[in-house]
Formats: C-alpha cells, structure tokens, sequence
C-alpha cells in the first residue's frame, strides 16, 4: 500500500504539544481561583495548627515528658496539608477537567486527534499539565513550610517528602479520573459531575462502610482518601503506591480508550471492559505486597528500635492467627499496634484471620473468639491483648531471647514549639493572593513575542 | 504555496486518489448516510452541494475519520485506509471551531507549524497568503468570525495532507474576501492538493469547484461537473442550483 510514511509521524516533537496544554490551563480561570481560594484556606489551617501545637507545647515546658509526643507532621503539616486535600478534592477537578472539556467544548479536540501524535501521547501530554498545574497548586501550602522553619520550627524531610508524595499521587489520581470524565462526558458541566461523584463518593464509602466485614470492607478501601491516610501517617507502603500508580495508569487508559470520537462505541466497551480487568487484576496483585517503610520521624508505625533490633533476627517463620472479626475494634488496634510493625520488620511473618467474613456478633460466641495465637520455632503461645507490651515478650519467650533492653538517646525527643501564628496571616492572606493575582494579569495581559522575520516581511504589527 | 515536504506520494492527474465506497452512517434509528459512494482526484476541488441536514458534515467527518461508520470504506490509491490512519491523508477542517481559543493566533499557527516541522518562512508565506499577519497578537477568542476562518484556513495549509476537508469555508467572508479565498484554494489545488468543500452557498460552489457531489437525505443524487449535471438534465444552460433543484 502506498501509504503516508509514519515514521515522519513518530519524530513529531513533543514540545509544542507539552507548551499548548500548560499554556491552555495558565489561560484558564480554573486553576488561578484555586490557588486564590488556597491562599486563606492553607493560612487559616497553618494559624490554627500553629496555635494548638503552641498551646501543646506550653503544656509540655511543665510535663517534660510530653514533649515526645510533638510531632510537627501531626501537629503542623498534616493540618496544613488538610486544607489543601479539600481543595485538591472538591477544586482541582475542574482545573484537571479543563485540560480536555475545554477542547471537547470548542472543537479543537476535532483538529487535535487529526495531528501526527498518537492518542496516548496526547493523554500523557493532558497529564503533564496537569502535574504541572498540581505543582503551582501545591506552592501555597509549601510556602507554609519555610515559614514554620522561620519560627524555629523543625520539618524532618523524609517524612515530609512521603506527605507530598502522598498528596502527589492523590493529585494525579483526582486529575486522571477527571481526564476520564472529560473523555466520556460532551461538556465540563457533566465531566464535573462524573469525578465529584468519584471524590465524594469516597467520602461517602469512608462514612458508610468503613469496618463493615466482608465485601463492603474491601469496597471501602477503595475510597481515595484512604490512600492519602498511610502517607500522613509516615508510611511509604509498596502496595498502595503501585496500586495508586496502577488506578491513575487506568484512569489515564480509560481517557485515552475514549478519546477518540471515530472510534465506534462498541470498540470503546470492550477496550474498556479489557482495560478494567487488567488494572482489576494488578491491583489485586499489588494488594497482595507486605513491602512498607516507615518514613515518620517518631517511629510511630514501628516498635522501638531496640525491639526492631531483635525481631529483625527472628528468620523462622512466625505464625500470628487473630481470633477476631475485621470490624471488631480490638482487631484495629492490634492491627495498629501489633501486626502492622510486624510486618514490617519480621523476616517471615504470615497472619492468619480466623474470623475473616463473619461479623462480631456472629463470632463473639465462640470460646476462642479474642485470642491470638503465636507460633514460632515450634512453639506457640495465647494472648487477647492488643498491645505490643505483652505481644513482644511472648514472642521473644517463644524464640528464647532475652528482652531488649532501650539504649539512650534512641528515644524521639519531640519537637515543642510555641510560636505566634499571627504573623503567617499577612502572607496567606494578603500577599500572596497579591503575587498571585499579579501573575494571573500578567499572563492574562502580556503578548508573545512575534519573530522578527514576520514583522520584517510586511507585517503591521 | 509551500510544499508537501511530508506528503505521501501523489497519483497522476485525473485518477481517483481518495475513493469513498458505499458509506453507510446512522444516528440511532435515523439513517445520516446510505450507501455513499465517489471518488476524489488530485489536485481537483469537489463541491459537496446540499442542503442543510443533508449529510454533507457527516459525510466529511466518516471520511476523516472522525466519526464511526456503520458500513463502507476508504480507500487511498485504492487500498484500503483504515479508520485509525486517515489522519495520515486527511485533514479536515470542522465548521464553527475556534480552535484554541484561549491562545493567540501566532501561538497557534506555531503549534502548527513545530507539529509539522514547518519553518519560520513557510509560517510566513502561509500567514501572509490568508491575511492573518495583522492579527498574530490577539487571542483567537478575540478574532470575529471571518478571521477566525482565515485562521482555520491557515492551520490546514501549514498540515502536509494531499486531501483537505472544509467543512462552510466562506462562511463567515464577504463577498471580496470569498473571491480571495476562492483564489488562494485554486492555487493550493494547481500545487497538487484535493480539496474537498461543504457548501450550502451554491453560487460560491460553482465559482470554485471542478466537480460537484449532490447530496440529499444522505443519498448521492448526482456526481460530476457542471456540464456534466447540465448534460443529465438536459439544460446546457442551467446554473448549478438549477442543476441541484432538478436532481435532488
């Protein structure tokens, strides 16, 4: 066939494309009323999380011991992050909807889908925008940071890395499903409807069916703000970021399978019904990684280091089997307190739920209902507590070692801190929306450059 | 007018170079295409004459492949060009787009002309020859209608497709302006291009085009020249809406 020659199609460059859908979201109100409405939100948070961690603090000059209790990531940057998750939630989907409802609106998706690049590259293009527009975004609530340093403030970046890289992530996933109810949807209107319903939705399953056994406790960790959870916690988990990088790689498929308005609709289900059961498939997959670090400053999700020491050398396997329904509130604790550090740290841990499936009522009954059982070494022992205190003595009794003694020094000295958070309210409140309201008129108002060779050759410019 | 630098080879002169064969497109249960069939030669410039409602858009954006169809094909030098590659032939231009319209016109035309490996002096020459250089600083949402159609006009040249769809390209021009148009498309027709034109304004349609398609309720009513449809009809005076009125 005497076709077009397509590899002139594979050198098309990249760049234009990247600098039209940046520029398309810039010459949107979208994002700039987000970052206008952040600006109060973020500083009212960081005022009020400063004052609390204050008064906190004071408390602490008296009780020296409560001290290790301050936590900046709890105290400071979780609640100052929060008021970015809400925007992110109920704001940043019109921004990320703009990426492509806008072209859809217009007509230029017609010429867009003709140009030499394949329709992939074209949602991966969306999608660079829209992390570049999640990265302007995000500058008010970063700002927070050097202010809360300027106080005398401390920020430990591990942990703050894994914060932002949770609100990264969960960015990318509220821009993805919005890129997908763009492609399915004729106008922004309905497209916003579509992703509120996933935003909120999840809110809703968070409310509804957290804790309930069975099926509607697997649905309810589906919601999206659990997955923001973990990493405000201080854990970087294998398991969540793939499978969060597998829900914003299908979402982006999905937007990408309905893009194109030839291709017919029953090539669109089935593509989809295809693509859904792959991601299906790899996030049952990913659910099955044990793989997690604990990033916080504290340690708050490991034992102390002393015991982390001593399990880590316990390479037989260690068999756990909870007597307990999942929606029992002493399994949360002991899945809080216990299994989840065990995880983390023993070589060869498997945890066996007994109850899985049926609820407290049906299994309170039972004689053993409450016990958890540790094997290890061919030994076993019983306990119904739910804290690490009694649970590592056992264990270290059922591997014949000796209780670890804590060395000085290991133990987290927390970070008190009173400071006056009135002074971060003329940035948050004045001067920033200023610097930004400059931005936005500057963009607004200033004209490319015209090359000089067209005003040269007759132009009247 | 710039050339083909990208284009794919091109067919002698007079033989069919895009063929459409027995298109059929339904909406539901309303039938907007049967069994449509013609072929397009190069460097000619087909009129698609019907009224509104008749299919003529639809008609355009199946062959652009911009729209499912429910039966037929396309063929490029008669082997089949499937959906997903039509973009490699064709490039259609929609009516009624603004095309990017938060950006100014010069941001555009440079989209245009990286995407296709364009340089600065074909930009020009393109820009010059539609009348766009007056504008290159204002946003496209800002351009009134007849510029907005110099713009459209202005992207489909920069493209290097042998085939060119319009879909209402005078809409929007008055009368000079259309007579300039109508001098530009000739000469992108001499360069070796085929254009294809949806027009409702018959008396434009018979100043510019070689061949006419008649089109009405989605059928093919006539195909050929002006002489040709005269010859149909007998009346080797008619003018084209004549010629339409009596065959459709």
């Amino acid at each position: 066939m005497r076709s077009p020659d397509v590899t002139t199609v594979r050198r098309t460059p990249l760049r234009p494309l990247l600098a039209k859908e940046v520029a398309g979201l810039l010459n949107g109100r979208a994002l700039w009323t987000m970052l206008l409405i952040l600006c109060p939100l973020v500083g009212y948070s960081f005022f009020q999380a400063v004052a609390l961690y204050g008064e906190a603090s004071a408390a602490a000059r008296d009780q020296p011991q409560l001290a290790t209790s301050l936590s900046p990531l709890d105290g400071i940057l979780v609640p100052t992050f929060g008021a970015f998750y809400v925007t992110a939630t109920l704001l940043f989907p019109f921004v990320a909807i703009r990426a492509l409802g806008h072209e859809k609106e217009t007509g230029s998706l017609k010429l867009l889908v003709q140009l030499p690049y394949q329709i992939p590259t074209l949602i991966a293009a969306k999608l660079t925008a829209i992390s570049f527009a999640w990265l302007i975004a995000v500058t008010p609530v970063v700002s927070a940071l050097p202010l809360w340093l300027s106080f005398g403030g401390h920020i430990d970046p591990l942990e703050t890395s894994n914060l932002l890289l949770g609100h990264l992530l969960y960015g990318l996933l509220i821009g993805t499903i919005a890129l997908f109810a763009a492609a399915i949807s004729d106008n922004s209107a309905t497209a916003a409807i579509v992703t509120l319903a996933f935003t909120i939705g999840s809110w809703v399953l968070d409310f509804a069916l957290a804790g309930q056994p069975g099926a509607l406790g697997w649905i309810s960790r589906l919601s999206l703000t659990q997955a923001l959870h973990t990493f405000e916690q201080g854990v970087l988990s294998a398991a969540l970021l793939l499978g969060t990088c597998t829900a914003i790689v299908g979402f982006a498929t999905l937007a990408a399978i309905w893009l194109h308005p030839g291709t017919s609709l029953h090539k669109k289900l089935a593509r989809t019904i295809v693509c859904v059961g792959l991601a299906g498939l790899l996030l049952a997959t990913t659910t099955q990684l044990r793989t997690s670090s604990d990033l916080s400053e504290d340690k708050r999700n490991s034992f102390p280091a002393a015991d982390q020491r001593t399990l880590a050398r316990l390479n037989e396997p260690l068999i756990v089997t909870v007597h307990l329904a999942p929606e029992d509130p002493r399994y949360v604790d002991l899945q809080r307190n216990v299994l989840s550090k065990l995880e983390r740290v023993v070589p060869n841990l498997t945890i066996r739920l007994v109850t899985a499936g049926q609820s407290v009522i049906r299994s309170a009954g039972e004689v053993s209902y409450g016990e958890i059982e540790y094997s290890y070494g061919g030994h076993s022992a019983k306990s119904r507590s739910t804290s690490h205190r009694e649970a590592l003595p056992l264990l270290y009794g059922l591997a014949g070692v000796a209780v670890p003694t804590p060395q000085a020094g290991e133990d987290y000295p927390g970070y008190p801190l009173v400071a006056d958070g009135w002074i971060a309210l003329p940035w948050f409140l004045v001067a920033l929306p200023l610097l930004i309201a400059v931005a936005w008129w500057w963009w607004n108002r200033h004209a490319p450059r015209i090359p000089a060779q067209f005003v040269k050759n007759g132009g009247q410019l | 007018m710039i050339a083909d630098r990208r284009s794919p080879p091109l067919t002698q002169d007079g033989a069919a170079q895009l063929q459409v064969a027995g298109i059929t497109k339904w909406y539901g249960k309303q039938r907007a295409l049967a069994d449509v069939s013609f072929d397009i030669r190069r460097g000619e410039i087909l009129g698609l004459i019907g009224p509104n409602g008749s299919g003529k858009t639809t008609l355009l954006e199946t062959v652009a492949g911009l729209l499912p169809i429910n039966a037929g094909s396309v063929l490029w030098q008669r082997s089949s060009l499937p959906q997903h590659r039509r973009c490699e032939v064709v490039f259609y231009l929609p009516d009624g787009v603004r095309p990017w319209d938060g950006q100014h016109v010069i941001r555009v035309l440079q989209f245009f002309a990286s995407t296709f490996g364009r340089r600065a002096a074909e930009l020009d020459e393109v820009a010059r020859s539609v009348g766009l250089q007056q504008v290159f600083g204002k946003r496209v949402c800002a351009l009134s209608k007849g510029y907005t159609r110099r713009l459209m006009l202005a992207l489909a040249l920069l493209t290097p497709h042998p085939v060119l769809l319009m879909d209402e390209p005078f809409d929007g021009f008055d009368i000079r302006q259309t007579r300039e148009m109508m001098a530009l498309m000739r000469r992108v027709a001499a360069h070796g291009r085929t254009l294809a034109l949806a027009i409702h304004q018959l008396a434009d349609a018979e100043r510019v085009c070689d061949r006419f398609i008649l089109l009405a309720d989605g059928r093919v009513c006539g195909i050929g020249s002006l002489d040709d449809l005269r010859a149909r009809i007998s009346q080797p005076t008619a003018r084209l809406e004549d010629v339409f009125l009596a065959l459709t």
